[in-house]
């Protein structure tokens, strides 16, 4: 019932796409975004040149369209993109937690306004070496598998995720 | 009856998650969880995402902190949008306000969202201590929760607890089979080097709901045991049913033991 409703809200997100393709900002109003989880642009972290395709106020949810994750090579070829890239530190006891890239793919598949959150295992908040985390944000900002989404051959725009439990300074579960 | 039951369920157990039925507390007395309840009744006509639904969660929680379905609903959109700091915030609350009625959905959400297992293990035994009787399904209904237990204890290389608990609970009369019992069983059989039984696993997986992963799991123990013809004939059938879209399939996440193309086509290249 709840991936029904997501698919009608999907309905009326592409039919406000085509008809509204003017508002361009996302609405703030007492604390929340039009959204939970939007992602505002900031000049001083995010590529001038990364734009979304139908404005900021029609970017959709990764599983809005019921497709799932939609990478070329499926999540194999993601992880292992990863996988390869990623180096361990040393010294990495107190390494441990969960660490969240959120970013937007636009209809043509490029990313950007990457955002990280971090927890410990026990989810309170922590922030992990900086060295993980770059090493994390550079993998994916390079990621370029991303397949964009659509609706009736209407092009998307969609939030994704993608989440790194760390063990001890090693990647032990890449999620979704 | 059973495979009625797996067609039904997502719409079973999203009602049993769903706003408790507010008359219930005005019959008893509690009438500030009614007026929120009430309230809160409102949010269904928004989007879980959207501002307009977490105000009106809000102004429920404003009128009753303790109401806890408040907290859980709010939760959906940070769950979904990976955002594991103020989910487990929200949960910790529905949690402490209601333990039986929030702690599977909390333990199923650890599992499957985050892969927390030690803290999905914690919640669904603590649940059991505290109910009598089933303790019921996972949130989108493909797994009773547990055998999302049995995966957890499996995940922290406990396979031996894991079969047993899955083992006890597909004897039960009452168990209703889920998308994957057979298939997430007969692997375990398999990594232990049971072969026969993961065999019996398989071939129970198949008339159930056959899958690419069973067939591809059922081929790697055919290779165990060295019948080689049987073992192509298997990830052949893997391959085909791969590509007509028959495999694990979840829009938020991926399950345990999912396979993807690049796997059949790494087992069929070493073929």
């Amino acid at each position: 019932m709840k991936i029904h409703f997501e698919y009608i809200l999907l309905c009326f997100l592409v039919l406000g796409a085509i008809s509204c393709k003017t508002e361009q900002k996302a609405q703030v109003s007492q604390g929340y975004l039009r959204m939970i989880g939007d992602i505002l642009p900031d000049t001083s972290l995010d590529d001038p040149e990364f734009l979304t395709c139908n404005g900021d106020d029609r970017v959709i949810q990764y599983f809005n369209t019921l497709e799932g994750f939609r990478y070329t090579g499926e999540k194999s070829s993601f992880v292992a993109e990863i996988k390869k890239f990623y180096k361990p530190i040393e010294n990495a006891e107190g390494q441990s937690g969960y660490l969240r890239i959120r970013f937007i793919v636009n209809c043509k598949g490029e990313t950007g306004r990457f955002r990280v959150l971090s927890s410990d295992l026990n989810y309170q908040e922590k922030e992990f070496d900086s060295a993980i985390v770059n090493q994390l944000l550079e993998v994916v900002k390079s990621l370029n598998g991303w397949q964009p989404l659509s609706h009736e051959g209407k092009p998307l725009d969609y939030y994704q995720y993608v989440i790194f439990k760390i063990e001890k300074g090693n990647i032990s579960e890449i999620l979704p | 009856m059973k495979h009625l039951f797996i067609l039904l369920f997502p719409f079973i157990t999203h009602g049993s998650y769903a706003s408790p039925n507010c008359e219930a507390y005005k019959l008893y007395g509690e009438m500030s969880k009614y007026e929120a309840c009430k309230r809160a009744e409102e949010s269904f006509k928004y989007y879980q995402f959207t501002r307009e639904y977490q105000e009106i969660l809000d102004d429920a929680l404003e009128i009753d902190s303790t109401y806890a379905y408040a907290y859980q609903a709010k939760g959906y959109a940070y769950l979904k949008s990976g955002d594991f700091l103020t989910w487990e915030k929200l949960m910790g609350k529905a949690v402490e306000l209601e333990p039986a009625s929030y702690l599977g959905y909390r333990g199923w959400c650890r599992y499957q969202f985050f892969r927390d297992y030690k803290g999905a293990i914690e919640d669904i035994e603590r649940l059991e201590s505290l109910v009598n009787g089933d303790i019921g399904f996972g949130q989108n209904g493909d797994y009773h929760l547990k055998i999302a237990l049995a995966l957890c204890y499996k995940a922290l290389g406990n396979k031996t607890k894991a079969i047993e608990i899955i083992e006890s609970q597909l004897a039960k009369e009452d168990h209703f089979i889920g998308l994957y019992d057979y298939l997430h069983l007969g692997i375990l059989y398999l990594e232990t080097n049971q072969f026969e039984k993961a065999m019996e696993a398989f071939e129970f997986q198949e008339k159930e709901n056959t899958l690419a992963e069973n067939e591809f799991y059922w081929a790697l123990t055919w290779k165990e045991k060295g019948d080689y013809e049987k073992y192509s004939q298997h990830l052949e059938k893997s391959l085909s049913l791969y590509e007509k879209g028959r495999h694990m399939f979840d829009p938020y996440t991926h399950q345990m033991d999912r396979i993807f193309l690049s796997d059949i086509e790494a087992e069929r290249n070493n073929d």
